[in-house]
């Protein structure tokens, strides 16, 4: 038998119901493998082991005295949740100075339906300060490392969420995107992350970035997990009044179906590294054997995608982090003695450099000097970007490209450039942009390193990407978990 | 362009205190940025709507107030009595 922390999550599901194991030697395991790992991934930014003891109990006994009729869709399975997601009475913080004791006083709408589910929430993950990043380096709690290798960056911002299910510390998680911050960690820790169509899951008790771009994602080993936990957590919120009303609560099977029809997106595979461009053709070659329609197509503005995306992202986390006043929650420093303005900036000076430098931006395009100049634009260029999105989803069910335009990197490559940074965020910026869904699955290996293969459905149109993601994962069979030699 | 100046005005707009090492660093970086945002003006967009978020005013929630179960002021550090204290405003 393999080892239980090893499983899929609907492995540990089947495995618990079917009482060939219980909840709570699955439980110990992973909680023995967290521990002897994550010295070295460092994924977790605080585990919960009596929490998960406690609930695997209440699994067994649900279980053992109900025959498993009782039982949630997700009984057993081990859920690590980003640290900007709330969960009640445990520590939330952003990996940030400014949130380092915020005890949440309420669940997150979807950390709620996945308790109700009788998952099992392991711990809280690491991520750069605020969502803001693209390597999981601008943690104050210190980086995450990639398991395939751990002198490289695991991606971001949502690393300790892609790691942490690479590296077998549980078996799925919860990740923010708000410019691919699921994608682009799935994309360098090989594992399936999903940004799921805007409106289509509660952001209620995620601590906002950028609320227009922002949407909660489920990350796990495969496909078919995904869809498990996208099951559970979809739908109307009446906390959340983006959640498109028409699509109440989407239930996705597997059906792989032929016929398919794809277009790669010429400006992103050109953009990329020549051994990551070749890796998305030999998958759109595999689609093809697979009688798919593939056919190489255009987006014209992807020209302007990666400035229209960071005018907006920046402007809407200016404004956002300004409730950050270290009086209703924060660290240990008192307001006496000190006047209110100068109280303000003193303690916000606490931001890292990342974040305060976003503030910065946000604030000068937002001035009333230059609104017309940059954010009255970029959200002209959001226009133009879904107009042209729409035609091409005429032609085609979905789109596939990179993930990301390179490979993992090493820690301190890129970290003292800040635009160098934004720009490898330009292949998953466009889904956050138009509100569609996108995902990105394991695409094979370079020198040893992943690479993401993003596909990306219109709108609400998430089984297409799931019909097309499990055609691909089912076929190319792509090597899962790196073997921890270390 | 964006001045050393400049910055230490955002600053003080986001309430960020900000030293004279932050100063040097931002400038030259937040330069750079601005430089590529203003990407925006090389093309022509008057004829395009801004997007917006499609839902209609009749498909929102009730204006109502609604009770909030949990006890918000227990995790607040600075307080006297039932009342939040912040710093002086004069």
């Amino acid at each position: 038998m393999p080892k239980l922390y090893s499983l899929t999550a609907e492995q540990v599901n089947t495995g618990i119901k079917r009482r060939d194991f219980s909840a709570e030697e699955y439980i110990s395991q992973i909680l023995e493998r967290i521990d002897n790992i994550d010295v070295k991934v460092n994924a977790f930014i605080a585990v919960d082991s009596k929490g998960a003891l406690e609930k695997a109990r209440l699994i067994d006994r649900k279980i053992r005295d109900e025959g498993g009729k009782k039982v949630g869709s997700l009984a057993g399975i081990t859920i690590g949740v980003k640290d900007n997601i709330c969960t009640k009475g445990f520590r939330t913080t952003c990996a940030s100075k400014m949130l380092e004791e915020y005890i949440p006083p309420y669940d997150a709408t979807v950390v709620k339906r996945l308790k109700d589910n009788d998952a099992v929430i392991i711990g809280k993950l690491n991520l750069d300060e605020f969502a803001m990043g693209s390597t999981t380096e601008l943690s104050k709690f210190g980086p995450t490392h990639n398991p395939w290798n751990i002198d490289y960056v695991a991606g971001g911002s949502s690393g300790g969420s892609a790691a942490s299910v690479a590296a077998l510390e549980c078996a799925a998680s919860l990740g923010s995107d708000t410019g691919g911050s699921v994608r682009c960690p799935a994309s360098f820790c090989s594992v399936v992350g999903l940004k799921p169509t805007y409106g289509r899951v509660s952001r209620f008790g995620l601590i906002p970035y950028a609320n227009s771009l922002d949407q909660i994602g489920p990350i796990g080993k495969t496909v078919s997990d995904v869809m498990m936990i996208m099951n559970a957590i979809a739908g109307i919120d009446d906390n959340d009044q983006t959640i498109k009303v028409p699509y109440s609560r989407p239930i996705y099977t597997l059906q792989p179906r032929k016929k398919i029809r794809i277009g790669l997106v010429r400006e992103l595979v050109k953009g990329a590294e020549p051994l990551v461009s070749k890796c998305i053709y030999s998958a759109m070659d595999l689609f093809a054997s697979l009688d798919c329609v593939c056919e190489e197509t255009s987006l014209n503005s992807v020209e302007y995608a990666l400035a229209s995306y960071y005018t907006i992202a920046m402007a809407e986390a200016s404004s956002n982090l300004a409730r950050y006043d270290n009086i209703r929650y924060g660290f240990d420093f008192g307001p006496d003695g000190y006047e209110w303005n100068a109280y303000f900036a003193k303690v916000r000076s606490n931001f890292g450099d990342e974040v305060k430098r976003r503030i910065i931006v946000g604030t000068y395009v937002l001035s009333s000097a230059y609104y017309g100049k940059y954010y009255l634009k970029a959200q002209k260029i959001r226009t133009i970007l879904k107009q042209e999105l729409k035609l091409l989803y005429k032609k085609y069910d979905v789109l596939i490209a990179p993930t990301m335009p390179l490979l993992p990197f090493k820690f301190g490559e890129k970290i003292d450039d800040p635009l160098k940074m934004f720009m490898i965020d330009i292949d998953t910026v466009i889904a956050n942009l138009a509100g569609i869904p996108a995902i990105s699955i394991p695409g094979g290996f370079s020198n040893d390193l992943p690479i993401g293969l993003q596909i990306m459905a219109d709108e609400f149109q998430e089984q297409k990407l799931f019909d097309a993601a499990l055609l691909f994962e089912s076929t190319a069979n792509i090597h899962r978990s790196p073997e921890l030699y270390w | 362009m964006v001045s050393r100046d400049t910055i230490k005005y955002l600053g003080r707009l986001s309430r960020l205190e900000l030293t004279e090492e932050e100063l040097v660093k931002y400038e030259s970086q937040i330069e750079e940025i601005i430089k590529y945002l203003d990407k925006l003006d090389s093309v022509s967009l008057s004829e395009i709507e801004p997007i917006h978020q499609e839902k209609n005013f009749c498909e929102l929630r009730e204006d109502n107030t609604k009770a909030f179960e949990h006890n918000t002021l227990e995790s607040v550090r600075n307080r006297k009595d039932d009342f939040v204290k912040g710093p002086r405003i004069l």
